[in-house]
């Protein structure tokens, strides 16, 4: 694996006992019959927030789609490629996740979980069909699995149900909640991966300490996926010098923090609210010193716009044109003015909230890096970048 | 009944009908193409469309009723929806019935659009054509003026403006695609 | 409560324009020649926009629950 795992105290504890289901067993019993109120209690009694980036009441969806003809998915596909979370929750411990769709299928009264796979992360498939395996003998639950794209919208949810409709992986309008009308028009949780592993740790270990599973791209190079208490201090997350950068947090469709400002902050959504970022899936990028951060946002937007799943006018044409306008931005050519005009053209105006993402991410560029961006008007730049991105 | 008048109505409605059936298909094929602010408005395109196809159809109407209540041949008014087993020209008429029923399902398809999937709607649009050429068969067939000079040189104009109107589409197509 | 918020399916939306054509007050379009629709519906543009609803050739517009 191209990360490392460091423990934790919840969901990456006793790494070392290895992935297999006898050792899961000795410290979590299998999920039995749970009546839904009581789950769905106990996830909001933790305020269990959905891992996948949107952060919605896991409880709230719960109760929404507990009708007739529920159906469950667990999206393990991670299109963020700077994400390794749920990579490592399956390889590590593929069992917590499993245990937590289980928990949630039974107490919504189905007999058919759904796995959503990374099709560019074929190790994780074969470590989850392992899993599955193992646990045929004893429980009553068939597992489905898919396989999805390669590619930064297939985990969309929308793209997800697309896939498992036998349909392109593509994202589609969503005229209600996939919790209300989903998978062939049932009501379906479709939940990240870790989501489900936290709602198996809290059901059996209780709510505190809440945690989640942040991936750091460290400047060394080094990229580790690590828990962390919700409220902890982020020095328990970035080295003292990362803390002095501008930081990238929530991934491709995160925003940036500037230099510092996460330094007497703590790893929680109000603290970020502040800065008018989110968790999201827990990608945090501290920028490199000698990084222009002009520079590693033109590359951002670029990679997200060829990411465009191309079905949607002003994402297919916007994100190019708002691609080229930052690149325009970072060789001085441009004063802003047009990536704000796209950037209003594109958002809320696809099936997805892909270009809304990417949007907010530039955004996050024209607000914190005013002096930066007039540095690249001067032709000049403090990191020595001015070079055509390509 | 009989009487050259009937005969006339048919034969005249005919004719006529492949001009009108022509334009219709022309105007479909041009106005899917057409982007807003050029010219002609969309939604006038949409309507002249599906008003002078509505005129085919009522045209249709009368076309099969001379025909079925003209006595001087045995065309029964059944043999006007069942494309076998009729008795006069079995084969051409057939062709015809064949064409009012392809162009029935695109008619009442359109008239329902806003209530059907619009893939479904557009699938059975795409019979349209099939009705045209048949009835363009149909008419050299059955036609009884069909060898005269001038119903020969109608029937290719009416065959170029399609096939010019679907080269324009193809072409535009291409070169969105090219450009993409 | 009428159903009074236009909704555009993105997907199926190719741009034609006819909705900016019968609905100018409420919908203009961007630079591709796609809607820019804003949504809440006045009850006195009630008809009209059914009828920019009905004019979509791929049916790509719908009036939706507020």
């Amino acid at each position: 694996m191209s990360f490392s795992v460091a423990e934790g105290p919840r969901l990456l504890a006793h790494l070392d006992e290895g992935p297999g289901l006898d050792r899961h067993r000795l410290a979590n019993a299998a999920p039995g019959v749970v009546p839904l109120e009581r789950l769905a209690s106990a996830a909001e009694a933790a305020d269990l927030r959905g891992r996948g980036g949107a952060g919605f009441p896991f409880a709230v969806k719960l109760r929404t789609a507990a009708r007739r003809g529920a159906v469950v998915v667990v999206n393990l596909s991670e299109g963020e490629p700077a994400s390794h979370k749920d990579e490592a929750l399956a390889m590590l411990r593929p069992h917590l996740i499993l245990d937590g769709a289980a928990l949630a299928a039974r107490a919504l009264g189905t007999r058919r979980v759904h796995l959503v796979l990374p099709g560019d992360r074929p190790h994780v498939s074969e470590r989850i069909h392992e899993a599955v395996a193992e646990r045929r003998t004893g429980e009553r639950l068939q597992w489905r699995t898919h396989v999805a794209d390669e590619g930064f919208v297939s985990g969309q949810a929308r793209a997800v149900i697309e896939l498992m409709s036998g349909r392109a992986n593509r994202p589609v309008t969503a005229w209600a909640p996939e919790a209300v009308s989903g998978f062939h028009g049932r009501p379906t949780l479709l939940s990240n991966a870790e989501t489900y592993a936290q709602l198996c740790s809290i059901w059996s270990q209780g709510p505190d300490p809440a945690t989640m599973l942040v991936t750091r791209h460290s400047e060394t190079g080094a990229t580790t996926v690590l828990e962390v208490e919700l409220g902890a201090p982020w020095s328990a997350v970035l080295s003292p010098d990362e803390l002095r950068r501008p930081v990238l947090v929530g991934g491709y469709h995160g925003v940036w923090v500037p230099a510092g400002a996460l330094a007497d902050r703590r790893v929680a959504a109000e603290d970020l609210a502040e800065l008018g970022a989110r968790l999201g899936a827990g990608v945090v990028m501290p920028l490199p010193a000698g990084v222009c951060p002009v520079d590693r946002t033109a590359r951002i937007v670029s990679y997200l716009a060829a990411q465009s799943a191309g079905r949607c006018g002003p994402c297919r044409n916007g994100l190019p044109a708002l691609a080229h306008a930052v690149d325009q931005v970072r060789r001085g050519i441009d004063n802003g003015e047009r990536v704000q005009e796209l950037c209003g053209l594109v958002s809320g105006r696809g099936a997805c909230a892909h270009p809304d993402g990417t949007a907010r991410l530039v955004r996050s560029l024209l607000r914190w890096f005013g002096d930066e961006l007039h540095l690249h008007q001067r032709q000049e730049c403090g990191h020595g970048a001015l070079a055509p991105t390509g | 009944m009989n009487g050259p008048l009937l005969w006339f109505l048919n034969r005249g409605t005919g004719i006529v009908l492949l001009v009108v059936m022509t334009i219709s298909v022309v105007l479909g094929v041009l106005s899917a193409r057409a982007r807003a602010g050029r010219g002609t408005p969309g939604f006038v395109r949409s309507l002249v469309h599906r008003n002078v196809a509505l005129l085919a159809v009522s045209m249709l109407v009368v076309h099969v009723t001379s025909a079925v209540v003209d006595t001087y041949v045995d065309i029964r008014w059944w043999d006007a929806l069942v494309p076998w087993g009729g008795l006069y020209q079995p084969v051409w008429l057939g062709l015809g019935a064949l064409a009012l029923d392809l162009l029935a399902a695109v008619t009442i398809t359109s008239l329902l659009r806003t209530r059907l999937p619009h893939a479904a709607w557009r699938l059975v649009h795409w019979a349209g054509y099939l009705a045209w050429g048949i009835a363009v068969v149909h008419g050299i067939g059955i036609g009884t003026d069909a060898d005269a000079q001038w119903s020969v040189a109608l029937t290719v104009a009416c065959v170029a403006a399609v096939v010019l109107a679907v080269g324009v589409r193809v072409t535009g197509t291409v070169r969105k695609a090219i450009r993409a | 409560m009428a159903p009074s918020r236009l909704r555009v399916d993105w997907p199926s939306c190719h741009g034609r324009g006819l909705c900016h054509e019968l609905l100018p007050e409420l919908i203009s379009l961007d630079e591709w020649g796609f809607p820019i629709v804003t949504g809440e519906v006045p009850p006195a543009l009630g008809p009209a926009a059914r009828r920019a609803v009905a004019g979509c050739p791929r049916l790509a517009l719908r009036l939706v629950e507020s």
